[in-house]
């Protein structure tokens, strides 16, 4: 059955939509992530307008992401202090990104921007995450213990002014680093429509060298309030909000992360990171083909002129 | 231009030529609702007074309103496919044809360009970054074509001693808006009688609704989309947990 989008303006398959956001869902139970970097690209490709994929699909997240926080919060594995400091520059990034997106749709290069974004992203984290769980895959062959924190490792990062104590992730640490990092993932929420996951917790243990046990939970609290921010600030700036869209999605994906959770529960930590190494590799190859190959028809009709 | 031409020939029509034009449609107005999959229209009419002749040649034609479309031309730049021309053009958002023999049989190119009939012969207001709009026209036309919005069939009417009949297809992505048909007779390449009717397509209520929401009061509508989907994701852990 065919279901109209009152934004998009479009039919679309409602059973396709829902089994995208089954599958997204799945996939960021499985491994932990929001998923939004897979569900973009996919939108954009089913002939969702990469305005409308970009901007539901961050609401999306908030919805998935919602109930994570909440199971984190009973578990007491989230610093809440490290997420505020996250989150008010998060909420900063997401304005830029939001008018950012807005200028590039003008130009006609948000298409473009966004493909290109994701191949450099995608494929940069995809090379690290690849790196280091070959290493210790190898580590663990060789019978030594992988990574972890090394105590007592002095970084460049713990020469910056305004240090602040962060209890929970036991750091006691400049707030520069966690600010940058919140105004990046705000930026790229909102140009991307991705949570920013996949950025922010690595970046949270190799840089900030936080504590694993709270890194998921404190990134889901950032990416909860960033997006939802994104969301609203899409809908007023850029009017690219689809209820309906956004709703079959997040049917699809709440129960996808359910299924998901379970599955990922019986993979072990190296594989789930081998394998989702591999497939952040597989999307940016994917987009970067889509930019390097002669395209069917060199015009194009920009959806949703003008 | 071409709607001072209609009314010109609506006005001249019946001191040209005895024959008289009546035309309906099976609906003025289109909803489109949430299972919404496309639909059609007919379009029926007769010739009164037909000459000894038969009732000549039909040509109907469907416009949707004009609306601002951009087309972009992708180049290659450093081993990448990147948009860097464009054109706007102002064009009608939906457009059918339908005749009872080939356009180019019924009337000479100057005429069926007047009246702008068949898809060659639109005729649009655009500004081309680089110089020659021709060729983003075309590509435009060629999308639409894809889109099932865009449509020319020369076989598309029926005829019977002196009534007509058309089939209107409406796609699932017809936009919302004022349409208006226009049926033409033609006899030795001449417009020899034409009438205009309009219908309309709009959303249904809900969908309606959920539109003029999302425009008139973004923030509240942004807020509640987020909010939907957090009471979403939440009561989802109560369905799983009792599992």
């Amino acid at each position: 059955m065919e279901i109209y989008l009152p934004i998009a303006q479009m039919s679309v398959h409602w059973l396709i939509i829902l089994s995208m956001g089954f599958v997204v869902g799945f996939l960021s139970g499985v491994f932990g992530v929001g998923g939004g970097f897979l569900l973009t690209p996919v939108l954009i490709f089913y002939g969702i307008p990469p305005g409308v994929a970009v901007a539901t699909t961050a609401s999306q997240i908030a919805g998935v992401t919602f109930s994570g926080v909440l199971t984190h919060w009973k578990r007491h594995s989230v610093d809440f202090k490290m997420g505020a400091v996250m989150i008010a520059s998060g909420l900063v990034g997401s304005a830029i990104g939001v008018w950012l997106f807005a200028v590039l749709r003008r130009m006609g290069q948000a298409e473009f921007a966004i493909s290109a974004c994701y191949v450099v992203l995608l494929g940069t984290v995809g090379a690290i995450m690849l790196n280091e769980s070959l290493r210790s895959f190898i580590a663990r062959r060789e019978g030594r213990s992988g990574y972890g924190r090394k105590p007592g490792q002095h970084h460049w990062l713990h020469g910056l002014p305004f240090k602040m104590r962060f209890r929970q992730s036991r750091l006691y640490i400049s707030a520069i680093p966690p600010l940058v990092l919140g105004l990046i993932v705000g930026i790229l929420s909102a140009v991307l429509g991705v949570g920013g996951a996949f950025v922010m917790v690595p970046a949270m243990i190799y840089l900030l060298r936080m504590p694993t046990n709270v890194v998921v939970g404190t990134s889901m609290l950032q990416v909860l309030f960033v997006s939802a921010s994104s969301t609203i600030l899409h809908a007023v700036d850029n009017f690219t909000v689809d209820v309906v869209l956004a709703l079959v999605l997040i049917l699809g994906g709440v129960f996808g992360v359910q299924f998901g959770v379970r599955a990922g529960a019986k993979l072990r930590g190296e594989e789930l990171r081998l394998l989702m190494a591999l497939l952040v590799l597989a999307v940016a190859v994917g987009l970067f083909y889509q930019l390097v190959v002669r395209p069917e028809d060199v015009y194009s009709l920009a959806a949703g002129s003008p | 231009m071409r709607t001072a031409l209609l009314a010109l020939v609506l006005l001249a029509a019946p001191a040209l030529a005895e024959e008289n034009l009546t035309s309906m449609l099976s609906q003025d107005y289109l909803q489109i609702t949430s299972n919404f999959n496309g639909s059609e229209i007919t379009v029926f009419g007769a010739v009164e007074n037909p000459s000894e002749h038969g009732i000549g040649n039909i040509v109907v034609v469907v416009r949707g309103p004009d609306t601002l479309m951009t087309v972009r031309r992708k180049d290659h730049i450093a081993g990448m496919w990147i948009n860097s021309a464009r054109a706007k053009l102002w064009l009608p958002s939906y457009y059918f044809i339908a005749s009872n023999a080939p356009l180019g049989a019924i009337a000479s190119s100057d005429t069926l360009s007047r009246y702008e009939l068949g898809l060659s012969n639109l005729r649009a207001d655009m500004v081309a970054s680089d110089g020659d709009g021709a060729p983003y026209q075309a590509a435009l036309v060629r999308a639409e074509q894809r889109a099932g919005l865009y449509r020319e069939n020369p076989a598309g009417v029926e005829t019977q001693n002196t009534a007509f009949r058309v089939h209107v297809p409406i796609p699932a992505a017809v936009p919302r808006g004022s349409y208006n048909v226009e049926v033409y007779i033609f006899r030795d390449g001449n417009v020899v009688s034409a009438q205009s009717t309009p219908f309309y397509v709009d959303q249904s209520g809900f969908e309606r609704r959920l539109f003029e929401f999302a425009h008139d009061k973004p923030l509240y509508y942004g807020v509640a989309t987020v909010l939907m989907g957090i009471l979403l994701g939440w009561a989802s852990t109560f369905f799983f947990r009792r599992k």
